[in-house]
């Protein structure tokens, strides 16, 4: 009793602690993602605003180079210069539109190093004709701006050696060269990238404004060219975020790569839900046991009321077994003419014998609360225990009006506890007695059909209303207002009835009937024989 | 080709640039010019009949400091490295040289702290000196760290002094490092182009590499194309001498963004340059020197093949054109000079007439050539053969010496001759690193004084 109880404090603690545990689990988890989705956003907003700086400083590499292209005069010498003047150039070129022949450097010239080694690079990029068919594809693309027709040029991009390599190409303005011209500037690729450090963050090991992540800028080849922040990334991990310069430098990406102080998204969401977890746990633990004790106490005290009214029983049956003992050797003496004092004396043996039954159903509920019910079967006669019974009802059943017809088939000798059978049909038609007072008719049949006997108590009384069926047979059930106004009782009855007929490996049912009630009791005795068999059987 | 549209307003320009010269006339004192130039031949007699080779030089001298406390200021990025290797003594001296550099500096000095090892961290942004305690406090922080991201912390320091870029400072970065850079790009070729793009703005690296595990090569490139200095510490104690070695340099700086222009006459040919290089296109040669030192010569040293000519002719060989901007004006100057030779017909004469200034110079620059090719040997494993070059260059650089009583021909002797002793595999990392100093410290002239 005290273990289910346990069990059932145990699940109604545990069912409701592993769903809000599970509820919790899945909402931090989705608060996570919607947090790792919100992080990597902002990672990429700050990754695309570098790659807006970057783009701004090319911006202004190109205005310079246009500016100083424009300025020089368009000659072999200015050209030179402009190679020495700005850091950012590498070579000037300018090539024929309709030829597609360098002008300038070319290989008719006088070459020096710079010049040489810049068409060793381009090879590649003259042979391609890539300008050229830039040019006739942006017949009048980026028109704005000073410069006329194509002032807004573009850029075109190759590999070679070392990786990406960029040059800013552009037609100038028609009355400069007559429009036959394309000029351009290669850009210092080393030089492109020193300027790109210097424009990006540092990193304050002290205090670094990225703590716990570090930002890479990548070139084509997959080389760190610059890193910041105070994460140093270990070998094959991978950025959390990645995002590719714009174009032209769409070869080189910027990195992000972010430490997980918690190891992981599971990690962290723990870290944020065990204080939570854990002091619900501890709530409910705690009410658990508060209701636990309170209930185990109320069942304690229950207990010792039982125990209380069981003892009571026990005092009761001696006193009440003197008063019937002496009540029939009192009958038995009283003269024959004298029916006043004997009716008054069979009233005193039938209401102690009542007394009897009252008890002994209490007693027998509380032995089968407390370790079961216990069978003494012994061999016997089914309708000996029948008659035995309804002859100590007789008296008051004729008193009530009520005719008795039996009708008993169960004559042969068996094995079963007669105590266990009288006690039943005693409720049974103690029942009867209460309820269909006022006439009618008491039927009670027996049959007995290999080791099965089966006896049914039949009465014409007020039956049992429909949906009450089975539960007449519950303890402290009784059937309320009209029908039982004047009746009373325990309400154990029934209950104990069934109890001892499964005890005795048999059922006790309602049979439905079309007018009062049917009790269909069925108990399983062995094969039996009676004393007297027994004797001649064994010599 | 463009054609060049001459604007009407150019026929003003000659009056301006009179106007501009009679301005630095004013304004520099006479007796303290900052840059003299010495165009000379090895051998300015000729012997008549037949084409002759002969070696041109222009050596440009810079001028004495009136005051030395009058000084040029500087702008410096002093650029550190605090990669893992530079634990325990390296950075504490590292640490010590730079706060010595800083405290030398003056408060209008303008200077900025930059370490980095994989990251880059502007320790001292460009500024004022002032009160040089602050910076001395930030840098005693520096601890070590991971990688060598050489490449971003030269970037990072080029950047510090840009900000403070002038033609009346003297815009410096000094580069320390003990290590291979391993973050960004890292090859010689590479920080060659870095240091001709920052020479291009006027910004010298000075490169300091310290113990054995550094790339010579990449440091020595990158000095040279940017007209800056090339250390070769081996011990960390080394590196204050190597700091006050180039503070001094730094500090007696007289003139910047030196440019020359050689037109050859005709008939002359220029075949090759030796030493410090130039570009020699057609009939010219230009040069550029990012900083002349105080009483130190620079030179260039062009072959020369000159047309034969008779006995008392004279002919022209070039016209030399220096422009630099004299740092304490902030003005352009230009200096102009041109040399010529005469043929005779007497041996004597033409022995008699010799140069030995410029025949040193060339002995000078044939020696590091083959100190150069030496090298080249011990790399190929040519150990024996490498040693044979190196002790005929010693003899051959002590009998110049001798010649031309020339000391740095002696020094340049006596290195040889230790270079010589010092192949052997376990002495190579620390040698070829000593070598390549020298060299660079012979072809480009650092620290000579005539």
């Amino acid at each position: 009793m005290h273990r289910r109880l346990l069990w059932t404090f145990a699940l109604l603690v545990g069912i409701p602690l592993l769903v809000v545990a599970w509820l919790g689990i899945r909402l931090a988890e989705e608060r996570e993602a919607r947090a790792v989705q919100g992080l990597e956003e902002l990672l990429r907003s700050t990754l695309r605003s570098l790659d807006g700086e970057i783009q701004q400083l090319l911006e202004r590499h190109r205005l310079a180079i246009r500016q100083a292209v424009q300025r020089a005069p368009g000659t072999r010498d200015g050209y030179r210069e402009i190679r020495g003047r700005l850091p950012i150039v590498r070579q000037v070129f300018a090539v024929d539109r309709a030829t597609g022949e360098l002008l300038y450097p070319s290989l008719m010239d006088d070459l020096d190093r710079e010049e040489e080694a810049f068409l060793r690079r381009t090879r590649d990029l003259w042979a391609r004709g890539a300008l050229l068919r830039g040019a006739e594809e942006r017949p009048a693309a980026v028109s704005a701006g000073t410069g006329g027709p194509h002032a807004g040029g573009a850029w075109e991009t190759w590999f070679w050696g070392d990786g990406l390599h960029l040059i800013h190409w552009w037609q100038p303005a028609a009355e400069a060269t007559g429009g036959g011209e394309i000029v351009g500037a290669e850009l210092s690729r080393i030089r492109l990238l020193a300027d790109i450090v210097a424009a990006m963050p540092d990193s304050d090991p002290l205090a670094p404004d990225l703590e716990g992540a570090s930002i890479r800028l990548v070139d084509s080849g997959g080389t760190v060219v610059y890193q910041w922040g105070a994460l140093e990334p270990g070998d094959g991990e991978r950025p959390i975020v990645r995002s590719r310069l714009s174009p032209p430098l769409a070869a080189w990406s910027l990195e992000y790569f972010f430490a997980d102080p918690a190891g992981g998204p599971a990690g962290r969401l723990l870290y944020g839900w065990l204080p939570w977890l854990l002091l619900l746990v501890a709530l409910v633990v705690a009410l658990a046991t508060y209701f636990f004790r309170e209930s185990s106490r109320e069942l304690r005290e229950a207990a010792q009321r039982v125990s209380f009214v069981n003892q009571v029983s026990h005092e009761l049956k001696t006193p009440l077994t003197n008063i019937r003992l002496y009540a029939e050797l009192l009958d038995e003496s009283l003269p024959d003419d004298l029916p006043g004092p004997r009716r008054h004396l069979r009233v005193i043996v039938a209401e102690s014998q009542r007394l009897s039954r009252l008890i002994l159903n209490i007693l027998t509920f509380s032995r089968r609360q407390r370790q079961g019910l216990a069978l003494r079967p012994r061999p016997g006669r089914i309708d000996e225990v029948i008659h035995k019974v309804i002859e100590l009802f007789r008296p008051s059943l004729e008193a009530e009006g009520l005719e008795i017809a039996l009708d008993l088939d169960a004559s042969r000798p068996a094995h079963f506890d007669p105590d266990v059978l009288e006690q039943i049909l005693g409720n049974l038609v103690n029942n009867v007695e209460k309820y269909s007072a006022g006439g009618g008719r008491l039927a009670v049949e027996s049959r007995q059909a290999g080791e099965t006997v089966t006896v049914r108590v039949t009465d014409a009384g007020p039956g049992i209303p429909p949906g009450e069926e089975e539960r007449i047979f519950l303890p402290f059930h009784r059937l309320g207002n009209a029908l039982s106004d004047r009746a009373t009782g325990t309400g154990i009855g029934l209950s104990i009835a069934r109890d001892l007929a499964r005890a005795h490996g048999g059922e006790l049912e309602l049979e439905p009937v079309t007018a009062g009630a049917r009790f269909r009791l069925q108990l399983r005795c062995g094969e039996g024989e009676t004393e007297a068999e027994r004797e001649v059987r064994s010599p | 080709m463009r054609r060049h549209t001459q604007p009407a307003n150019d026929i003003y320009r000659p009056i301006l640039i009179f106007l501009f010269l009679l301005g630095g006339l004013l304004t520099v004192p006479i007796g303290a010019e900052p840059v003299s130039l010495d165009v000379a031949m090895d051998t300015p007699v000729l012997l008549s009949g037949g084409a002759r080779t002969a070696y041109l030089r222009i050596a440009l001298k810079g001028g004495e400091l009136v005051d030395p406390a009058d000084r040029t200021p500087i702008n410096l990025a002093i650029v550190l490295d605090r990669s893992g290797s530079m634990q325990g003594e390296k950075l504490a001296e590292a640490k010590r040289a730079a706060v010595m550099a800083v405290e030398r500096l003056q408060p209008d000095d303008v200077v900025s702290v930059v370490t980095y090892d994989s990251t880059v961290h502007v320790l001292v942004p460009a500024r004022r000196v002032g009160d040089a305690r602050l910076l001395v406090e930030r840098i005693q922080q520096i601890g070590v760290g991971g990688n060598t991201a050489l490449f971003a912390g030269v970037s990072k320091g080029a950047a510090e002094v840009r900000r403070f870029l002038s033609s009346q400072r003297v815009n410096r970065v000094i580069l320390l490092s003990d290590g291979l850079a391993n973050v960004g790009p890292s090859s010689p070729g590479d920080l060659a182009e870095l240091g001709a793009s920052l020479a291009n703005e006027g910004i010298a690296v000075t490169t300091i590499g310290l113990g054995l595990s550094y790339n010579e090569l990449l440091m020595a490139n990158l000095a040279e194309r940017s007209d800056g200095n090339h250390y070769f510490a081996e011990r960390a104690q080394d590196l204050e001498r190597v700091y006050t070695a180039e503070l001094g340099e730094v500090l007696s700086v007289v003139a910047q963004e030196v440019e020359v222009t050689a037109a050859f006459s005709s008939g002359v040919r220029p075949r090759r340059i030796l030493g410090r290089d130039a570009t020699l296109e057609q009939g010219s040669l230009r040069g550029r020197l990012n900083q002349l030192y105080s009483q130190q010569t620079k030179y260039f040293l062009v072959e020369v093949e000159i047309p034969e000519g008779a006995g008392g002719e004279q002919r022209s060989v070039a016209e030399v054109t220096v422009s630099y901007g004299d740092l304490r004006t902030g003005i352009r100057e230009i200096r102009w000079n041109k040399v010529s030779v005469l043929y005779s017909d007497s041996l004597a004469a033409v022995e008699g007439a010799r140069n030995s200034r410029v025949m040193g110079s060339v002995a000078r620059q044939i020696g590091a050539e083959q100190n150069q090719y030496a090298m080249r040997l011990r790399d190929e494993g040519k150990l024996e053969e490498a040693r044979r070059v190196l002790r005929s260059n010693a003899e051959y650089l002590a009998e110049h010496a001798d010649l031309y009583g020339n000391r740095w021909l002696e020094q340049d002797a006596q290195r040889n001759l230790a270079d010589a002793d010092n192949l052997d595999a376990e002495e190579w990392r620390a040698q070829r690193k000593r070598m390549l100093s020298n060299q660079l410290e012979a072809l480009q002239s650092l620290g000579y004084i005539e």
